[in-house]
């Protein structure tokens, strides 16, 4: 299965890595746009002096001044990255480097436009450096030639280009950790609601979620989220109560409505009795429902069993089962018994009754002639006891609300019983520290109870 | 009879109160330890119902109180459920009996009886258990009816000692499952009836009367 929260984590690290990317990207560019082009300037402001100085000193001292000028320079030259050179009206190189011609440059036509820059990678030099050139028509429909090997601008640039890529992953990475993180601490957050939620589903009713007191936004979600939970608690509970109090507060007129009809029975005809009889029947059932329902609210409100003395659970299982064997029997019911000696903390009389709530119903809902398998074992993750009916079992909807006081199923209604077993099941289950859960044995019914280890 | 009820909460003493004047008997209830204890030391009662949870003075100080002082009224402690160890506790300092809230009053009508003759009886532990045509040998463990020896289950064995020690008395699921099976709640469910219904099959079946009777909402009573 897919966590949600966790593919929620990996988009957020990815969208947020990737934003980081885009950002550095343009920003980058721009800076790197703008500091090449500074370079650039700056290079051909050296061009054009150096080009303006060579004219200068052509008219001052005339054209074999210059020629000498531009030999003097290129065989000494005061910056290795300067080039210069003079060329005929056809082309041909008269003194100086070997430079490129402009583009466009046609021997004996001279009607390039001039001074005309232009850039090329001088196959010449060894490292086929970029090379910012200008060319100047001279008087004599020569041209002279000046340019600058581009190296330090470009190194700049390379080493500029470097350092942005690496600052670039160091970013994508940083918004990747930072995306993930981020996303983790939400799903974190999110993950203690989700947790609490599915247990307070589960029936741990007092659970909540913790609050910092920070008043951020998950504090005040914690902090509606538990007073929802606060409400749902103190409405449960007020239902509780309302059924208890008139439980009890119906038991004593019960008991001398219960009298009454006893006395009166001695004194009517033998005919009348049976209809008496009836009405004790109910009288009484109506009683032990009470009383039942007594106690379920008495285990339901005493609080979970910590220092409870240890019970041998198996010599209970046994018991019941021995308890219930004739019963069983009765309807050629068999009851196979797998129990490995477990101890649990907890109240021998508690767990004792929830096993014969549980063997109660399963020889109920078994078909005449059916097995019953009763198992106890100690596993690594806890204590659990297993009790599987061949009966109609209970369609997977209806198996939460089974433990429900009065809940029964629409199928057995006519039935005898309260429908407070199984809530008594589960009160005893939870006074335990432990969860019950029901399964489908195909056919039948399989209650699993399971105690968490000490 | 005359008893004396001393219990805190006014709805359970109602109860018990009414069933017992309803019942014949004359009742007279305390709502704090310290008048329960006053009653007790200054007048005569059959039997005592003792919350074990009282303001002032708590349930348990006034029956060591009691008992202390020599006196040897029955004592029926009544608890909040899940206190095994307050059981034992209690019947160690000397109460007769002990019922766990809540109870039917059929259940407390049924055990305050038993405590009142179990306080008349006294004397040495028999061997043997007779009640009309029905033994019971305790050492060789053989029941006989009319002399005719009766093959029991060690259980059916148990509850058959326990119904004829409590004879002539009404005794509920509860007790049985309790002084049987050792377990104290009350079934709700009429497994007891059906291991009742089998040992009446071996102990009345053929016989001119029926000894093992069951008493409509409150048990069975085994009667000569």
């Amino acid at each position: 299965m897919i966590n949600p929260l966790r593919s929620t984590s990996r988009r957020l690290a990815t969208l947020v890595s990737l934003s980081f990317l885009l950002a550095f990207i343009v920003l980058g560019g721009g800076v790197f746009y703008a500091v090449s082009a500074m370079l650039d300037k700056d290079a051909r402001d050296v061009v054009r002096a150096q080009s303006q100085a060579l004219v200068e000193l052509r008219r001052d001292a005339g054209g074999p001044a210059l020629l000498a000028e531009v030999r003097d320079r290129t065989e000494a030259p005061d910056d290795p990255d300067g080039a210069y050179a003079v060329v005929d009206r056809h082309g041909r190189r008269l003194a100086g480097a070997a430079l490129d011609l402009p583009p466009g440059f046609a021997a004996g036509v001279p009607a390039i436009a001039v001074p005309a820059w232009y850039e090329y990678a001088d196959a010449n030099t060894d490292d086929n450096a970029r090379t910012i050139a200008r060319a100047v028509r001279l008087p004599d429909d020569g041209v002279l030639l000046v340019g600058l090997r581009a190296r330090a601008q470009d190194g700049f640039r390379r080493l500029m280009l470097r350092v942005a890529l690496a600052a670039g992953l160091a970013a994508a990475a940083l918004g990747l950790l930072l995306g993930w993180s981020t996303a983790r601490w939400v799903a974190s957050r999110l993950d203690a609601f989700d947790r609490t939620a599915a247990r307070v589903g589960e029936g741990a009713m007092a659970l909540r979620v913790r609050t910092d007191d920070s008043g951020d936004v998950f504090d005040r979600l914690a902090q509606r989220f538990n007073g929802m939970l606060d409400r749902i608690e103190v409405l449960l509970a007020g239902v509780r109560h309302a059924t208890d109090h008139i439980a009890h507060d119906l038991r004593t007129p019960l008991s001398r409505l219960r009298n009454r009809l006893d006395l009166l029975r001695s004194d009517v005809a033998p005919a009348q009795r049976a209809s008496l009889d009836a009405a004790l029947g109910e009288t009484d059932q109506l009683l032990a429902t009470f009383g039942a329902l007594l106690r379920l609210a008495r285990i339901e409100a005493a609080p979970v069993a910590t220092d409870a003395p240890d019970v041998a659970l198996k010599p209970l299982v046994d018991d019941a089962v021995e308890l219930y064997a004739p019963s069983a029997a009765e309807r050629g019911i068999h009851i196979d018994v797998h129990a490995t000696p477990a101890t649990l903390a907890g109240d021998a009389d508690q767990l004792f009754q929830m096993l014969l709530n549980l063997l109660d119903n399963a020889v109920k809902y078994s078909p005449d002639g059916g097995r019953i398998g009763v198992t106890l074992a100690a596993l690594p993750q806890g204590i659990r006891i297993e009790v599987t009916d061949a009966g109609a079992g209970i369609p997977e909807p209806e198996r939460q609300r089974v433990f429900d006081r009065f809940e029964r199923l629409e199928s057995h209604r006519g039935s005898p019983g309260s429908g407070l077993g199984l809530s008594l099941v589960r009160a005893v289950v939870r006074h335990h520290g432990g969860q019950v859960r029901l399964l489908d044995a195909g056919p039948g019914l399989r209650v699993q109870v399971d105690f968490p280890p000490r | 009879m005359r008893f004396l009820v001393i219990e805190d909460d006014p709805q359970t003493a109602e109860f018990i109160v009414k069933g017992l004047r309803e019942d014949g008997h004359a009742a007279d209830a305390a709502k704090d330890g310290r008048e329960g204890l006053f009653l007790a030391t200054t007048e005569t009662y059959d039997a005592i119902v003792l919350d074990r949870m009282l303001p002032a003075v708590d349930g348990m100080t006034v029956l060591r109180t009691l008992r202390g002082a020599g006196n040897a009224t029955p004592v029926l402690m009544l608890t909040a459920l899940g206190e095994v160890e307050h059981r034992v506790e209690g019947l160690r300092a000397g109460a007769d009996d002990y019922l766990a809230k809540p109870f039917a009053y059929a259940e407390l009508s049924a055990r305050l009886d038993s405590i009142l003759r179990r306080g008349s009886a006294g004397g040495a532990e028999p061997t043997r258990l007779a009640v009309g045509d029905l033994e019971l040998d305790l050492l060789k463990r053989e029941a006989r009816r009319e002399g005719k020896r009766i093959e029991l289950q060690p259980r059916e064995f148990r509850l058959l000692e326990y119904l004829m020690r409590q004879a002539g008395r009404v005794v509920t699921r509860t007790m049985l499952l309790e002084a049987v099976w050792d377990y104290h709640f009350d079934p709700q469910t009429n497994v007891i009836d059906v291991h009742i219904s089998r040992l009446r099959q071996k102990i009345d079946h053929g016989f001119a009367t029926t000894m093992l009777q069951t008493v409509r909402g409150a048990g069975y009573r085994l009667d000569a």
